[in-house]
Formats: structure tokens, sequence, C-alpha cells
């Protein structure tokens, strides 16, 4: 056994002087350059979500829908998925500006409320930002459904003016950032709709969500009965996202419970990219046999077209 | 007398027959969709009166359906702005009285379309030749990862 080793450790030495050699002497013949590969990524990718009837449908087949894309009708699919497995990406977004502030307490409460629900797969992040004042402040990130995380939202008070549409963009650009391939992000938001420092838009926001790929589900935190411009704003950011909107006036009890049971439901597909034309495309998925089916997701993508 | 009466069922039977023919379905693709101006059906004798005989834009957005049949490429208009028919890979309809007329299975009845444009397939294949193609996936030669729509290096 020793006779072996001993043999053995000159070959390996020798073997390793050569590499090495090889690799540091100077004025040796140029390696190969390295190899580059190019591939276009062609593939569209929606999570949507189909209901008859206001029921969600569980059991929906790859033949029972067509995406309409920019006008071409898609029915050969590359994927086509159930959602639920797939892991959360949630960004909570807490309006703790002035405007909030009679029902600041609720909206806490309603959100340490979602934070606890033990529906959440384990392997789901969950992460808090508030804004109220000048930008958005991130109080937990990913890890929110921890004590620490919770005595932090709790403490939290409402003071400022609200820079809306500048947090959801921030938001958006977060999740984009903290999301891969097997996460579904999205994005919870806590607010009346009313924007009164941001810097970019409304039309800002929602391209930088759907950039993101991130569903907007809203919450509108106002009281009122007929619908401001805030509860508007919101029902289109949550339109455009292919998320829903929710009124804390109808119950939070009920609107969280419709809220999680939406989340871990849903589809997943995927397709060959239809048109190669840089810009928006709109997307709406329509029924191939049954008219009561209704479909619910982003309203297009933006593609930035083909790099040469 | 009986050779009236036999013209008469004659008659009768061609004219039977006819119906029964218009009522056969022919079959077609949708291939594209879009929401579209609605089209103001001309009304015939005011219509010609007045030399509008054209049909006319409404405002109102309508759903807009390229069908793809055999020799015929028709583009159709809904009446209202909720005409949807469902988008399955075969299309049945039928022309009447200057209509494309969709029938929708599930629901035991047909929609009437108003036509926008008919065109000869051969012709709208040599315009438009990779639009039946592009809709469906091709075998793959290569894998490609993706994600969204994006391009990688």
């Amino acid at each position: 056994m020793m006779t072996m080793g001993f043999h053995r450790l000159p070959w390996s030495t020798l073997l390793a002087f050569l590499v090495l050699s090889s690799k540091l002497s100077p004025g040796e013949s140029a390696e190969p350059a390295p190899a580059t590969y190019h591939s276009t990524v062609s593939e569209v990718r929606l999570t949507f979500f189909a209901t008859e009837h206001n029921l969600n449908v569980a059991q929906l087949k790859k033949d029972d829908f067509a995406v309409v894309d920019d006008g071409l009708i898609i029915r050969d699919f590359r994927s086509f998925t159930r959602s639920d497995a797939t892991r959360l990406e949630v960004l909570l977004l807490v309006d703790s500006s002035e405007s909030v502030l009679p029902c600041f307490r609720q909206e806490i409460g309603d959100v340490l409320h979602l934070v606890s629900q033990t529906s959440w797969i384990a392997a789901d992040h969950v992460s808090v930002l508030s804004f109220g004042g000048v930008e958005p402040r991130i109080l937990c990130a990913g890890n929110c459904r921890s004590a620490q995380a919770e005595e932090q939202l709790a403490a939290a008070t409402a003071a400022g003016q609200t820079p809306l549409f500048d947090t959801v963009l921030f938001a958006a650009n977060f999740l984009a950032e903290h999301h891969d391939s097997a996460t579904r992000p999205v994005i919870v938001l806590f607010s009346d709709g009313e924007d009164t420092i941001s810097r970019n838009s409304t039309s800002d926001a929602v391209a930088a969500v759907l950039a993101s790929e991130a569903q907007i589900y809203a919450v509108d935190l106002g009281n009122a009965q007929s619908p401001s411009h805030g509860t508007m704003t919101l029902q289109a950011m949550a339109a455009q996202t292919g998320g829903r909107y929710f009124a804390i006036r109808d119950g939070a009890a009920k609107v969280l419970s419709g809220m999680l049971e939406d989340l871990h439901a849903g589809y997943i597909v995927t397709y060959r990219l239809p048109s190669r034309m840089a810009g928006f495309h709109w997307v709406r998925i329509l029924p191939t046999r049954n008219l009561n089916l209704q479909f619910r997701c982003r309203h297009g993508y933006h593609y930035a077209g083909a790099v040469r | 007398m009986k050779r009236a009466l036999f013209l008469s069922l004659v008659v009768c039977g061609l004219s039977n027959l006819l119906v029964a023919q218009n009522k056969v379905h022919q079959h077609g693709t949708i291939v594209r969709m879009r929401m579209a101006p609605c089209l103001l059906a001309p009304r015939g004798f005011m219509a010609a009166l007045s030399g509008t005989s054209h049909q006319q834009d409404t405002g109102e957005l309508c759903p807009e359906y390229v069908l793809v049949a055999d020799k015929i490429v028709y583009v159709i208009v809904g009446k209202t702005s909720n005409a949807i028919v469902p988008l399955a890979e075969t299309t049945a309809f039928r022309l009447q009285n200057n209509e494309l007329l969709i029938r929708i299975d599930d629901e035991r009845h047909e929609t009437r379309f108003s036509i926008r444009e008919m065109v000869l397939r051969s012709e709208w294949d040599r315009v438009h030749p990779n639009v039946v193609d592009e809709t469906s996936e091709p075998p793959r030669k290569r894998v490609e990862t993706a994600l969204g729509p994006e391009t990688r290096q």
C-alpha cells in the first residue's frame, strides 16, 4: 500500500507542475478565446386566473383557453401549470401618510394579520415597505414573518405626504431584483390611492410593475361610499397588472381571505414570443369553448427588441 | 292540373334544398382578434339615396376577427362590443344575407358578424406569409431558456 502511494505522489505532483507552468509561462501561444454563447430568449410567461360565475376554476385544461397577443391568437403553449406550488415573493406596501391617519391602526392590524397567516407556503418570502413622507422605507425584507418584524410593524406611525407612485415603482424594482424564475412576485398595496408628492406618474409605476411581472392586489383604505379618484387609481393599477381590487369597507376578514385564496390559485402559461416587434404587446386571454369562463391577467408586456 | 301541382312541388323542393344548403356550415380558423370600430350597417334604400352605400364607423369598439377558411379569408366585425366567440381551433360558420354567422356550440346559437373584408386565401397567404405559422409552436431545434420576453447574452 505504501509503495503504491509512493509511486502515485510524484505523478500527481508532476501533473500539477505541468498545468501550473503552462498557465504561468509568458510568451506561450495564445489560448483559444473563451466561447461566447448567444441565446435569444423568446418566451412569454403569463400568470393568470380563471373564474366561472365568480368562482375560481380549479380544473382548467390547456385547450380551454387561447391567448391573444397583439392580435395574434396563440393556442400552442410551451408549458401550462398551476401556480399553487409556486413560491411567492410578496411585498406589502403600507401607506403611512397623514391621509390614512384615521384608519392607520386598522391598516397595521390587517397587515399583521396577513403576515401571520398560516396559509403561506414555508418558502414564501414576505417583505414590508412603508411610505409616508418623501421616500419609501423598508421595514423588513423577506423575513417579515418573524416576531421581531411584527414588533417593528406594530410600532410604525403615520405622518407626511403620500409618494404612492414612487413607492410602487420602487417596489417593482425591488421585486425585479429579488425574484427569480421559481417565484411569483406580488405587490399588496394598502392605500387610499391618493398620491400627493410622487415624481413619477401612474403609468410609470404600472410600466415598472408590468416589467417586473408582478401583480398588484390593492386594498382601498378609503371609506367613501362613492368611488373617489384614489379608488379609480387603485382599480386601474390592479386591473392592468392582472391583480385584484378590494375595499376595506367590505370587511378586513373578507378582504384578506379573498386575497389569500387568490394568491395560491391561478395558472402559469408560457409560449413562444409571437412577434419581435419592439414595444408594448397587449395580451388578453379568451375561452375556446365555454364562454362563461373569464380570465384575468396583466394587460401586456414590454419587449425591448432583439439584441444583435 | 297535375302538371301544375308537380311544378309547384318541384319549386318548393328546390327552395327547401337551397335553404338546407345555406345552413351547411363551413369551417375555418380564427387567427387574429382585435378591438376595432364597429360598423353601422347601411340602411338599404336610404343609404342608396344618400349615396352612403358603404358601411360606416359608429365610434364604439367591437371585436374584429380574421377567419381563415379554405379558399377565402374573412375579416369580420361583431355587431356589439361583447360579440365574443370561442377561439377554438376550428370555427363553424355560414354566410347569410351579407353576414357571417358563427356557431357557438355550447350556447347552441349563432352570432352574427358584419363582413369588413374578404380576401382570397392565396392572396392573403402571400401578404401575410407567416401568420398561421406564427401562432403555432414549431419543433424545437435547440433548448431556449427564458422567463420573460427579454434578450440575453
